[in-house]
């Protein structure tokens, strides 16, 4: 017992100087957040579409911009080093297949970018230019995300 | 009473009993006769095809991922499914006559899908969920069929299962179907008509019990904890319970569950995962009709803990 507490203590020293990734900026902890963030956004535009909630235009349109920030920044947070570790849920295929995600991202921003162009003024316009961001969050999600079971 | 004498008692009976447990484990049929005058609706049976996940198991795996899209009516099996008991291989179900089912009667699909038996007489094991299926109209097995006829034929036989022992002795699967072979509903009480609809879906050709239903030692489903999740029949992790009572679904509205069948998406608006992606994509298939009555159903079962 005390063994495999001194050992355990001493392993995380060792991590604790050997890993970059152990740092405030961890792009597991990032990437997570960041995606947290997107699911947050997604959430109000989803309860117009059910009619759950008073149709917007201007919350649409923010959620949208979340979308976009987040697109333009996703990619560069699955850095080597960070395939495991911290809960994360991502995917070994990301790494073993980087131009198939990258692919997928591009799907998820084009999406987006499509959306903010068009400016949705009513819940069906927001639902056909919707449509295509969820499809890509679910494409995505099925093939470079792991179940955190 | 000699000692030859006892012999000769104890040799009759033990093939007494060997003749009885034959009898007991026998694979019991649906006779042609018995088959409802149906006219096969192939459009009908594309509606089960969905409802019933035909595809999820039996498309070919398409470079060792799961099939999407039009490769999902392509039924040249070759899944795995790697359970405690052994290695399933999901067999051949296409129209090919030699190697899927395209040479097949009516009345062998019928006992394939509802009796769990194969046309040349054998049981079998239920990884194949005819256990649910026994509970379909078999109206729609028939419209199924027709549907299935409809698909392209391909060729290619599938691998034998590889199971341990003693579960690698097929006719024991009798024993298995006495006791969990049944076409009664599970949930008797609950009649609205779209909750009886959703009943006919859930129950019968959408299988759920078979993966969120635990099951004893025997893998007979645990009809007490019915839907009420279980650990993953394939690896890790759990099934999640989709009763009113438990932690998972239970504040989603009738309304959150049929989004969420249609669209993927959670009320928090997280996507579907693991296996229930491939569901979600066949449920999404469905009319809303058929997804609100499935919401309804699932909100109507009784509460697991």
């Amino acid at each position: 017992m005390s063994y495999l507490k001194t050992r355990s203590i001493f392993a995380a020293i060792v991590l604790a100087f050997a890993s970059p990734l152990l740092a405030g900026d961890d792009p597991r902890h990032e990437r997570h957040e960041l995606m947290e963030g997107v699911g947050d956004a997604a959430k109000p535009i989803g309860q117009m579409l059910k009619g759950e909630r008073e149709f917007d235009a201007d919350v649409v349109m923010a959620s949208l911009e979340t979308f976009d920030k987040a697109a333009a920044q996703f990619g560069e947070l699955f850095p080597p080093g960070s395939e495991t570790g911290e809960d994360t849920e991502a995917a070994p295929a990301i790494w073993e297949d980087r131009a198939g995600f990258e692919k997928a991202l591009a799907t998820w921003s084009d999406a987006v970018d499509a959306a903010i162009a068009a400016n949705p003024q009513t819940v069906e316009e927001t639902k056909s230019v919707a449509g295509p961001i969820f499809n890509a969050c679910k494409a995505c999600h099925d093939d470079y995300r792991i179940e955190d079971e | 009473m000699s000692i030859s004498r006892t012999l000769r008692a104890l040799a009759a009976t033990i093939v007494v009993l060997i003749v009885a447990a034959w009898w007991f484990t026998r694979p019991q049929t649906i006779a042609e006769a018995d088959l409802p005058d149906h006219r096969a609706d192939a459009s009908a049976g594309e509606r089960i095809f969905w409802a019933g996940g035909c595809a999820s198991c039996h498309a070919s795996p398409v470079n060792g991922k799961r099939a999407k899209g039009d490769d999902k009516l392509l039924l040249g099996g070759g899944l795995e499914l790697e359970t405690p008991y052994g290695v399933f291989r999901v067999p051949n179900i296409s129209a090919h006559t030699d190697d899927g089912i395209g040479g097949w009667a009516l009345v062998d699909f019928v006992n394939a899908m509802q009796r769990g038996v194969s046309p040349d007489g054998r049981h079998y094991y239920p990884s194949f969920p005819y256990a649910s299926y026994a509970r379909m109209p078999v109206e729609d097995v028939i419209d199924l069929k027709a549907f299935l006829d409809t698909l392209p034929s391909v060729a290619g036989r599938v691998e034998a299962h590889s199971l341990g022992f003693p579960w690698l002795l097929r006719r024991g699967v009798g024993v298995w179907k006495r006791r969990y072979l049944d076409t009664e509903p599970l949930t008797p009480g609950v009649s609205p008509t779209l909750v009886e609809r959703g009943r006919v879906l859930v129950e019968g050709a959408g299988h759920c019990g078979e993966c969120h239903t635990p099951r004893d030692r025997l893998g007979g489903l645990m009809r007490e904890r019915w839907l009420g999740g279980a650990p993953n029949p394939e690896g890790k992790g759990r099934v999640p319970n989709i009763t009113p009572g438990g932690e998972n679904i239970a504040e989603w509205s009738a309304a959150d569950i049929a989004y969420y069948l249609e669209t993927g998406f959670t009320p928090e608006f997280d996507t579907v995962g693991g296996p229930m992606v491939a569901v979600q994509e066949n449920m999404a298939k469905l009319s809303a009709e058929d997804r609100a009555a499935i919401a309804a159903y699932l909100k109507a079962v009784p509460a697991v803990k």
